[in-house]
């Protein structure tokens, strides 16, 4: 079963993003904890299953804007795969640019899978919500965490790179809803 | 305890077609929503092809449709081996959450369970004992013999109120009703508490006396409301499905009365609602200034209270409540608070100066504008009359327990509430309803007297400050922790316990007794505590003995939500170790007590034994079982068909049918002959008094005041006032959720909401540390026997030097936010080791012997910077009310 780990520390220079091998640190999550969860190798969802996520472009550092949303999918063009782009214009966990101010979520609420729409996406707040269905609402500025509501999982946040001027979607973190597995391409 | 690491998983295994399907009902809050339970043999998992998965969806599914978060699969032993687990809400329930709906906390059940190579792995799995300060493993056979010796000399030298227990009140009928069954009717101590109060009286007497059992709507009461009252919760954040199931999917106009702005309350101002920001404490003058500016405008709802409120005669020919020596016979003839018909209810109110507009808006902090606006929308101010619905819990009944419940009955009264669909009164609760007693709380064994000679139910925690109990049985609750002046508590009972000069000195059960009797007669006294976890300092520093409980999903349990739907909650995996059931160990205990009646095969056999007791209560469920037994079936499996539907207590039996009750007191309702065992107890079509009527009890400030006046932060001194209450993310002391990773990383510490005035006066910033002292935390020592009328008040209390002065601190991660006013902190109520109740005051309400909880002070200083004020993995410090 793959699991990402979490960010680096965002201060540390350099630091691309979150999707760099596993460091071991990345799982000192709080400070003296030593348990991690155990998972179990995955049988049976052999077919149509990507070894790793796809690199694709997903928008372009110069052209994004503070407060306007780029819509993409991603990994894969389906429904459930709508994510959301957007320059924070403050700096969130995970983020790329200068600023490392751009992040990118995905759309579905993981408590029952109603979309919040990108408007409710707010930059300047760096919150995502409330849903429509339910009311939860998302810290974008710390990797999707729930603020209050629902959701058994933070939004499921997109792993960005920057290579040159683009900005190029490579990973996910969390299960899209919906999904069993995010890398299993959908019949 | 260390916190667990939180890893975001990108897949989650999904059930196979043939993993096995239980229906359960969700561990937490009093809402009780439906799940289902999948295990299977680790080695396979289910596929994204409808036909091979255990919901027969093609993944990914669509809107709302079948889904597996990563935090809702563990892996548990089930039969000694290792399953998958997966734990999601019912999509097929078609009732309390139709569709699936859950909160977070349900949503992470499977986070719960006790994963051997998870953070659960630290349960408690044998008995032991402290041995020379340490716990040593020790057998049942040891634990339940030394518990007996022990117990045998103290109740044969000291007496039953030197025997005492202090239990949770709602972990399964099975479990409750053998407690209750040994302490009132075994053993008859008057020395019982349940987890969240010092005595065994009623949570909500003021409601009670005016004859409104708390429990009586229906959830589909909420929705056909047309005005929601909502005193001291925002369901929101606490009974999530309640709100986002059944009032956000109404037409009401929702009225909150709470000290702090939450998402509930963003959710009703952005939808015509109205929110009265009340200082902590003040909520009765609220009540009586909002009935008084019904009467002074002729908007009650006459024809409701000629027909369903008690008149004089009723009253006085003791149809209303008799002069009789119970306690609520006492306080609805008393003078000062007692009933009162409809002229001389009005009369009095009127003539009330507290319930004066000016008065109330000023010690409330409510605009008069505002009340006035709440007045005329729950009475319809002489144009229609609204379905208006009275709902409340604990920010109202726990900070001036009596006179805000009788003040608000009142008032709904006044509105016409109280017996009709959509016009309910009810408490929202908490915990679930899982208390079955076996036998009355022997209150004629009560050493705790009132003016007039009257008995009431022994003030427990005060009992033991006061040396009197020598041994104490706690189960499934931290005790210390959740009672007020938590800190002074637990140094009482250390010196009690641990500081006493006689310890066990090796596992030999003679040994152990020898010494625990010498420290009986010491004046010290013996803890043993069951439980699931380690506790601090409960279990890990204090108690003598500690036994393991097998928790949610490890037995068969059955209990009741909100709307007392009562279903099962079966096994489906292992306890872990020698875990057992609490009625299993109350049971070996009995024996070797040598008590009769304890010899229980299953849980089954002592839920059909309670079922007996339940009858002609609001829980009465022997109908279920006596039909199950005519059937040839046992009374679990009979329930066990029903799901996560379950059936509505109490249950009756209509021509040879089962069938549950939708509301109490309805006044619409027809009930069919009797038939079989059904009992039709008054309550369900009318109130529960003599005469069926409402009785309008008065709510006199002056009973409140001198406490009040008394506990108010002096801002001069740089105190302010802290409350306390639930969190969605959340569920008690934290005991499951600090070991869920997810949910530890959400709240890896307690928090402290502060407005931005209060935080920059003091130097305060979002994610810093801060520290809450309280130097001046009362506690009531003596005050056992009151003789004459004024000995009731706190003033008298403290005169006779019945109230030392105590202290307490907490610290918690500053939150900066406006959703609380100035001069008014907001923390978790029971994070571990940082209880708010540190900072309460242990003094009861003199009339019903509840505390105050929500009502503390402190300063406040900055202590540092927190690790989550940069670290964006841990905490967020967004605004909760956040609504766009």
């Amino acid at each position: 079963m793959s699991s990402f780990r979490v960010p680096l520390e965002e201060s540390e220079p350099g630091c691309p993003g979150p999707c760099n091998p596993v460091d071991r640190r990345a799982f000192l999550f709080a400070s003296g904890a030593t348990m991690m969860s155990v998972t179990l190798p995955g049988l049976g969802w052999a077919q149509g299953q990507l070894a790793k996520y796809p690199r694709q472009k997903v928008a372009e550092l110069g052209k994004v804007k503070t407060g306007e949303a780029v819509e993409f999918r991603y990994p894969w063009d389906h429904s459930n795969c709508r994510m959301v782009l957007v320059k924070l214009g403050q700096e969130g966990g995970g983020g790329v640019g200068p600023k490392k101010d751009i992040v990118a979520f995905s759309s579905l609420c993981p408590h029952m899978g109603w979309e919040i729409p990108s408007k409710k996406f707010y930059p300047e707040v760096g919150m995502a919500g409330p849903c429509p269905g339910h009311l939860t609402t998302f810290d974008l500025t710390r990797h999707g965490m729930v603020v209050s509501g629902h959701a058994t999982q933070g939004l499921p946040q997109v792993v960005l790179e920057v290579e040159g001027e683009n900005i190029l979607a490579v990973g996910i973190f969390g299960l899209l809803f919906g999904f069993g597995d995010n890398k299993a391409k959908p019949g | 305890m260390e916190l667990p690491v939180y890893v975001r998983n990108d897949r989650a295994p999904l059930p196979p077609a043939d993993a096995k399907v239980q229906a359960t009902v969700c561990a937490y809050c009093i809402v009780g929503c439906g799940f289902k339970v999948y295990t299977w043999p680790v080695g396979r998992e289910g596929g994204p092809g409808a036909k091979d998965n255990a919901f027969g969806a093609d993944f990914p599914t669509g809107f709302e449709g079948a889904w597996v978060s990563p935090n809702q699969h563990t892996t548990v032993l089930s039969g000694g081996k290792p399953h998958h687990c997966v734990i999601v809400a019912d999509i097929e329930a078609q009732v309390v959450n139709p569709g699936g709906n859950h909160s977070i906390r349900g949503g992470t059940l499977a986070l719960k369970c006790h994963n051997p190579n998870g953070p659960t792995q630290d349960r408690l799995r044998f008995p032991q004992a402290r041995i020379g300060g340490r716990l040593a493993r020790i057998s049942w056979d040891t634990a339940i013999e030394v518990m007996a010796a022990v117990s045998k000399h103290v109740l044969a030298k000291h007496g039953e109120a030197a025997w005492g227990m202090k239990t949770y009140s709602y972990e399964f009928f099975e479990n409750t009703y053998a407690i209750s069954k040994l302490a009132f009717e075994s053993i008859k101590t008057p020395a019982f508490a349940v987890h969240d109060k010092p005595s065994m009286s009623n949570d909500t007497a003021g409601m009670d006396d005016a004859g409104i059992l708390t429990f009586s709507a229906a959830y589909e009461d909420f929705k056909s409301a047309e005005v929601l009252f909502l005193s001291g919760t925002d369901p929101y954040e606490s009974k999530t499905v309640v709100f986002t199931e059944w009032m956000m999917r109404s037409k009401a106009t929702m009225v909150f009365v709470v000290p702090r702005r939450t998402m509930g309350v963003a959710y009703a101002e952005a939808n015509g609602g109205l929110f009265l920001q009340i200082i902590p404490g003040t909520d009765a003058l609220l009540h009586m200034a909002l009935g008084r500016i019904i009467l002074e405008n002729g908007w009650e709802d006459k024809e409701f209270l000629q027909q369903w409120v008690a008149n004089a005669w009723e009253i006085d020919s003791g149809f209303g409540r008799g002069t009789r020596n119970t306690p609520w016979q006492w306080r609805t003839t008393w003078g000062d608070i007692g009933a009162a018909d409809f002229a001389s209810y009005k009369k009095w109110l009127l003539a009330h100066e507290p319930a004066s507009l000016a008065f109330a808006a000023k010690e409330t902090g409510i605009p008069k504008e505002k009340i006035l606006k709440a007045a005329k929308l729950l009475s319809g101010a002489g144009k229609a009359k609204p379905k208006a619905t009275f709902l409340f819990e604990k920010g109202n009944y726990w900070s001036n327990n009596y006179l805000n419940t009788a003040s608000l009955a009142s008032l709904a009264l006044l509105c016409g509430s109280g017996n009709r669909p959509g016009r309910m009164v009810s408490r929202l609760g908490g915990h679930q309803r899982g208390w079955m007693g076996a036998a009355p709380y022997p209150r004629e064994k009560s050493p705790e007297r009132l003016p007039g000679r009257r008995k009431v139910e022994l003030d427990l925690d005060r009992w033991v400050e006061k040396g009197q109990v020598r041994f104490l049985w706690v189960i499934g609750t931290t005790w210390t922790g959740a009672m007020t002046a938590s800190q002074e508590l637990a140094r009482t009972v250390r010196k009690l316990t641990v500081e006493n000069p006689h310890q066990p000195t090796s596992v030999n059960k003679d040994d152990i007794v020898a010494a625990l009797i010498k420290r009986v007669e010491s004046g010290g006294m013996v803890l043993v505590d069951s439980d699931l976890y380690p506790v601090n300092p409960l279990n890990t520093e204090l108690a003598d003995i500690v036994l393991p409980a097998a928790a949610w999903g490890e037995h068969d349990g059955s209990r009741c939500n909100g709307e007392r739907r009562l279903r099962l909650y079966p096994k489906f995996y292992d306890a872990p170790g020698e875990a057992e059931p609490d009625w299993r160990a109350i049971a070996r205990f009995a024996q070797a007590m040598g008590f009769s009646g304890y010899h229980w095969a299953d849980g089954n056999a002592v839920f059909e034994e309670a079922a007996r007791f339940s009858r002609g209560d609001v829980l009465d469920y022997y109908p279920l079982v006596w039909k199950a037994n005519r059937d040839g079936k046992k009374g679990h499996e009979s329930l066990r068909a029903m799901g996560t539907t379950g059936i509505q207590c109490p249950v009756r039996i209509e021509e040879g049918k089962l069938v549950g009750t939708v509301r109490l007191h309805d006044s619409t309702l027809k009930p069919a002959d009797l038939e079989g065992p059904t009992t039709h107890a008054k309550w369900l079509t009318a109130f529960n008094t003599h005469s069926g009527k409402a009785l309008l009890i008065k709510s006199p400030w002056e009973l409140f005041a001198d406490f009040y006046a008394r506990i108010k932060p002096d801002a001069l001194k740089g105190e302010l006032w802290v409350t306390c209450g639930r969190i969605n993310e959340a569920w008690q002391s934290g005991f499951d959720d600090l070991r869920k990773p997810y949910m530890a990383a959400r709240w890896p510490g307690n928090f402290v909401e502060i407005h931005p005035d209060d935080a920059k006066a003091r130097g305060v910033e979002s994610g810093d540390m801060v520290r809450l002292t309280n130097d001046d935390v009362l506690i009531q020592t003596g005050g056992f026997n009151r003789v004459e009328a004024d000995e009731i008040k706190f003033s008298w209390l403290e005169r006779e030097g019945h109230i030392r002065i105590g202290k307490g601190q907490i610290e918690g991660v500053a939150m900066v936010t406006a959703a609380v006013p100035p001069g008014v902190l907001f923390t978790y109520f029971l994070y571990p080791d940082n209880p708010f109740n540190a900072l309460a005051h242990r003094v009861v309400d003199p009339i019903t012997n509840n505390y105050r909880y929500k009502l503390a002070k402190a300063k406040m200083i900055r202590i540092g910077e927190s690790p989550y004020k940069k670290d964006r993995r841990f905490m967020t410090f967004q605004r909760r009310d956040f609504s766009g």
